[in-house]
């Protein structure tokens, strides 16, 4: 019998987001265009037209090992051409961002391949091969994990997640990559990720209302929906919990 | 951390109003209450505190560079300079008072103020929350 793929239980909004998110099936919403040049501007690793850095001389002309698992993994366009590993990592509010860091591990790892990702408290950093990188950093920055106010693209120094929002809503940021940008209503970054100034500001658009960020979060708080509430997401806890404590790195030997 | 301490110690433990912020706040609203705070008679010092602005990049490869972070200014209370080296989150003000009346009183003003010039609201409590004589560390220090 084929198990059917599950991703995560609960009724709540969520709870049902975290199984959006998750599903490689589901295409996220797309709510804005940032150009791919300014995402390539903001992360910083290469000028925008510039080449690639690649290993030289190019992997088709040089001599490879004879690997089985070479020839058994199709690579991906970055791989194929010896590209550099960069970087980008985004900083998550914990008021009602759209998304959380481990909630992005778990994105990251069911939608796409050939990526290394780190879970810390408040930031999510991926890493993969350059050209992958800038197609999926677009992505992300596009699409609904992401929102101008609460969610910061930020390389070093990340701390501002569970800080209180400043006046304008937005997540507090000691450098400042970004600013309120008060004629627009939009936010502006006006640093890249580890803070080197931009020649022009780039923006990523208008912040989502509260009420709206509430519906699409996958943050369970008590002042939105309470883990409490969602009885299958409580068992499922516990349960991990349960098998954890008493079955410590053997669960399959607990019997309950 | 907290702004360093304007005043001497008071040598006895006088009333201290915390005001926590729902939100930090600019250094233009911060100027605005500080304004409105310092005429106030009786408040003997206000400390500040918040999330720290560096100065400079502190780490990774634009380290060094000045941060030029817009809220990390000098703002002027009624003819004094101060620098604000924090996003303002927190206000301890200590108050020199004779008995609880005139506790409540300057209560009732000073809330008056934060009402008028804090947008996204705040909470008060009223009590004892820093050192009011010198430690060893003062000793240390000098």
């Amino acid at each position: 019998m084929a198990y059917k793929r599950q991703f995560y239980p609960g009724t709540t909004s969520p709870a049902k987001n975290r199984r959006r998110y998750m599903d490689p099936k589901v295409k996220l919403k797309k709510l804005r265009d940032v150009p791919m040049d300014d995402v390539i501007r903001i992360m910083g690793h290469r000028n925008p037209g510039e080449d690639y850095k690649s290993i030289h001389p190019p992997i088709e002309e040089g001599k490879e090992p004879d690997c089985p698992i070479r020839k058994l993994v199709v690579p991906i366009e970055g791989a194929k051409a010896g590209d550099r590993i960069r970087y980008i990592q985004f900083t998550d509010s914990v008021y009602f961002a759209p998304i959380s860091p481990y909630q992005r591990a778990w994105m990251y790892l069911s939608r796409y391949r050939g990526v290394d990702t780190g879970t810390l408290s408040g930031r999510q950093i991926i890493e993969v091969r350059e050209r992958n990188l800038e197609v999926m950093a677009k992505e992300m920055i596009d699409n609904e994990t992401f929102d101008p106010a609460l969610t910061g693209i930020r390389g070093a120094t990340v701390h501002g997640h569970a800080c209180r929002l400043d006046e304008n809503g937005l997540m507090f940021d000691g450098w400042q990559r970004y600013q309120w940008d008060a004629k627009k209503k939009e936010v502006v970054y006006v640093k890249d990720q580890v803070a080197i100034p931009l020649d022009r500001k780039i923006s990523v658009g208008k912040p989502a209302a509260h009420a709206d960020l509430k519906k699409r979060t996958t943050i369970f708080r008590a002042d939105g929906v309470d883990m409490r509430d969602d009885k299958e997401v409580t068992m499922y806890g516990l349960r991990i919990h349960k098998l954890r404590t008493l079955g410590g790195y053997q669960p399959w030997a607990f019997k309950e | 951390m907290v702004s360093t301490q304007s005043a001497d110690y008071a040598g006895v433990p006088l009333p201290e109003v915390a005001v926590i912020t729902n939100r930090l706040l600019s250094a233009e609203t911060t100027e605005i209450i500080l304004n409105r705070l310092d005429v106030i008679k009786g408040i003997r010092q206000i400390q500040m505190t918040g999330e720290s602005i560096p100065k400079t990049i502190n780490s990774g490869p634009g380290k060094g560079l000045p941060n030029n972070h817009t809220e990390r200014r000098i703002i002027n209370v009624n003819g004094r300079e101060v620098e604000l080296r924090y996003l303002v989150g927190a206000f301890y003000i200590e108050l020199e008072v004779e008995d609880e009346a005139a506790l409540d009183a300057k209560l009732e003003e000073i809330k008056g103020v934060l009402n008028e010039c804090i947008e996204f609201g705040y909470t008060l409590n009223v009590g004892r929350y820093s050192k009011y004589k010198p430690t060893l560390h003062d000793y240390r220090s000098e």
